[in-house]
């Protein structure tokens, strides 16, 4: 995508940094990626509008209602092009994505590009304060039980994350309302309040929210880098230098093993990121939150198209650029991928 | 959808090299512990489920009488109390139980003979099956499957049968990715080389040397994969595209207790303590399967 900027004439001529950078792997990388993403993302959307044309059910008779009379509903199909042939409506669809037009949503005067931007942030928010949990809880946490296995933190933690990991999240979502908004009013039970009315608020409105996406998470990265961090510890012959330098066991754990171990943390939160942000769809439900999940629901059962593609199209979207990002990220952590030509 | 649960499965954590030598510091007992006590929790579970109701004149889920409602727990003839509207708690939950269960079943079943078929045979063949096969395993990956779920459910009508083709959206690619990566495993290894040597045809050695090999690991998989299910279909009872809410699922409990929580508690800790427990011993048991049997 940086190969224009790269690419500059004024540069070009004898530039070996503009040539450098145009052969660097990781705009190689980026570049296949991207590209490579199209076909799919092309294959979500489409999959998407057969699955909603097939059912039963369309947005005239869903948002008329039950009373509406057949001729109503038939004026309202032609009034939102649903008498039109299924491939003719979806090429319309595609041709406006491809101009970067999302069309507008069929059960509110809104286009789908300001849905998006009213309910994304929500969303988007909510994941990044999930995660920021997740983190401070499970990082910690892995270190000290990898720190003595078996030990009796060690045992602790691995039954609670279990636990943790079991649990279902509207479960946890009850359980939560019922003992700090209902018992100890710490927190509101539902409601959202705007990052611009006040960021206290906001925070406060979400943290219920943020502990229901975080906990299962949190459970299952404590898990998993505990257990990468003891496989690390045992079996690298880097760990066996940095002990032979005299280097004390925390030392050698936190900024030996935890380094290299965080690769594949990484890789893991690159595939999860999907399913995190689905996983917001219930959470949203619960609390009330006006996210993008939220709005899928409404969505869906308004058989609102336009807008469920464009909520698909951004999941994809993100999941294809949290992918590449992970990858990038590598690169980073580990000095030997760097150098080595990845393929996607 | 509901957890990160979906994918968390699908990327094992890495066994960790202190589960053999663990095993032997600390007892045999322990190890065997590990599997045969969720084992056990499971099969009376499934026991008090499946066939408690046909030898003990259970009441019925549905349909008690509006003149005992709210019983406590432990009243007589009810030991789970009775709900708001006079159904007998514990015969719910018995009810509830089978249809999660069966919901699990299905969907684990659907996932590994079609996710689990198509993985590997993409592996075993190459080429652009292969290609074909993963980019459409990519779109279903990319693609939020709970759009699939919500729209089938919510189209075709709440029910048990469409709860599960919806819920097999996920198991379905899932199984497809294991199994994808057991056969790229095993497809070099000396004994399939053997077999490919001697003249076995594909079907031959995909059916009698692959299978047997990897049903291991899909198995472990499968039992974590149900306690996933189990998480999803309540989920999809509770956002209202499950099972039809006078019906008795744990999920439909959950959902109705939700309105009475600061009134009567229980409504909603009864069932939600069953689903943790159901879940918690497929996890565990698939947890202890995979440590024992050294799959990853």
């Amino acid at each position: 995508m940086n190969a224009s900027v790269t690419v500059q004439p004024a540069r070009w001529p004898g530039g070996a940094r503009a040539r450098r950078l145009a052969s660097s792997p990781a705009l190689r990388l980026s570049g296949r990626r991207l590209l490579s993403a199209i076909p799919v993302l092309w294959g979500v959307t489409f999959l998407t509008f057969l699955t909603l044309n097939a059912l039963p059910g369309d947005a005239a008779s869903a948002l008329l209602g039950i009373n509406a009379t057949p001729a109503e509903i038939r004026a309202f199909s032609i009034k939102l092009h649903l008498n039109e042939p299924l491939w003719v409506r979806y090429g319309h669809w595609l041709g406006g994505v491809v101009h970067g037009n999302l069309g507008s949503s069929l059960a509110s005067p809104q286009t789908v590009a300001s849905v998006l931007e009213q309910r994304l942030p929500v969303t988007l928010e909510l994941v990044a304060y999930a995660l920021v949990i997740t983190f401070v809880v499970s990082i910690p946490l892995a270190v000290l039980c990898a720190h003595r296995p078996r030990g009796l933190t060690d045992r602790l933690c691995m039954v609670l994350s279990m636990c943790g990991i079991s649990i279902a999240p509207y479960v946890l979502g009850l359980l939560l309302v019922l003992f700090f908004a209902v018992d100890i009013p710490i927190f509101p039970a539902i409601g959202y309040q705007s990052i611009g009315a006040g960021i206290a608020g906001n925070l406060k409105d979400l943290t219920l929210p943020a502990i229901v996406v975080a906990l299962p998470l949190a459970a299952f990265y404590t898990r998993f880098l505990r257990a990468d961090l003891l496989e690390q510890m045992q079996s690298e012959d880097y760990i066996v230098t940095a002990r032979a330098k005299g280097l004390g066991p925390w030392r050698v754990l936190t900024q030996h093993a935890l380094r290299n171990s965080f690769i594949g943390l990484l890789t893991v939160i690159g595939l999860n990121l999907a399913t995190l942000i689905g996983s917001t769809v219930i959470v949203e439900q619960i609390f009330s939150l006006p996210g993008i999940g939220y709005e899928l629901l409404q969505a869906i059962s308004n058989r609102d198209v336009p807008v469920v593609e464009g909520i698909v199209l951004v999941f994809g979207a993100v999941v294809v650029l949290a992918n590449l990002a992970t990858d990038l990220l590598y690169g980073v952590l580990d000095p030997r991928i760097r150098h080595v030509r990845s393929r996607s | 959808m509901s957890v990160p649960a979906a994918d968390i499965l699908t990327t094992p954590v890495p066994a960790g090299p202190e589960s053999e030598a663990a095993g032997r510091a600390s007892g045999g007992w322990l190890r065997s512990a590990e599997i045969t006590i969720p084992g056990a929790v499971l099969a009376a579970l499934l026991f008090f489920c499946f066939i408690w109701p046909l030898v003990y004149p259970v009441p019925k889920p549905i349909g008690g009488s509006l003149l005992t409602t709210n019983l406590p727990l432990w009243s007589p003839g009810h030991i789970l109390g009775t709900d708001t509207v006079g159904d007998d708690v514990m015969s719910r939950i018995l009810y509830g139980g089978r249809v999660s269960f069966e919901v699990a079943a299905a969907v684990q079943v659907i996932g590994l003979v079609i996710g689990g078929l198509f993985g590997m045979l993409a592996a075993y063949r190459g080429g652009w099956l292969e290609a074909v096969l993963m980019r459409i395993l990519d779109v279903f990956i990319a693609f939020p499957s709970l759009v699939l779920v919500l729209a089938i459910s919510d189209s075709l009508g709440p029910s048990e049968t469409h709860v599960i083709w919806a819920l097999s959206a996920f198991s379905i690619p899932a199984f497809g990715r294991v199994a994808r990566a057991a056969t790229l495993r095993l497809r070099d290894q000396p004994f399939v080389v053997a077999a490919r040597l001697s003249g076995s045809r594909a079907w031959r050695i995909q059916l009698l040397h692959l299978v047997p090999n990897m049903l291991p690991q899909l198995l472990t998989f499968s039992l974590l994969g149900a306690g996933i299910t189990i998480i999803l279909e309540g989920a999809l009872d509770f956002l209202g595209y499950g099972i039809p809410p006078p019906g008795p699922s744990w999920g439909n409990m959950i959902a109705a207790g939700q309105s009475f929580m600061s009134v009567y508690p229980r409504f909603v800790l009864v069932p939600s303590i069953f689903l943790l427990v159901s879940v918690l011993c497929l996890n565990l048991l698939g947890d202890g399967l995979r440590a024992r049997w050294g799959v990853r």
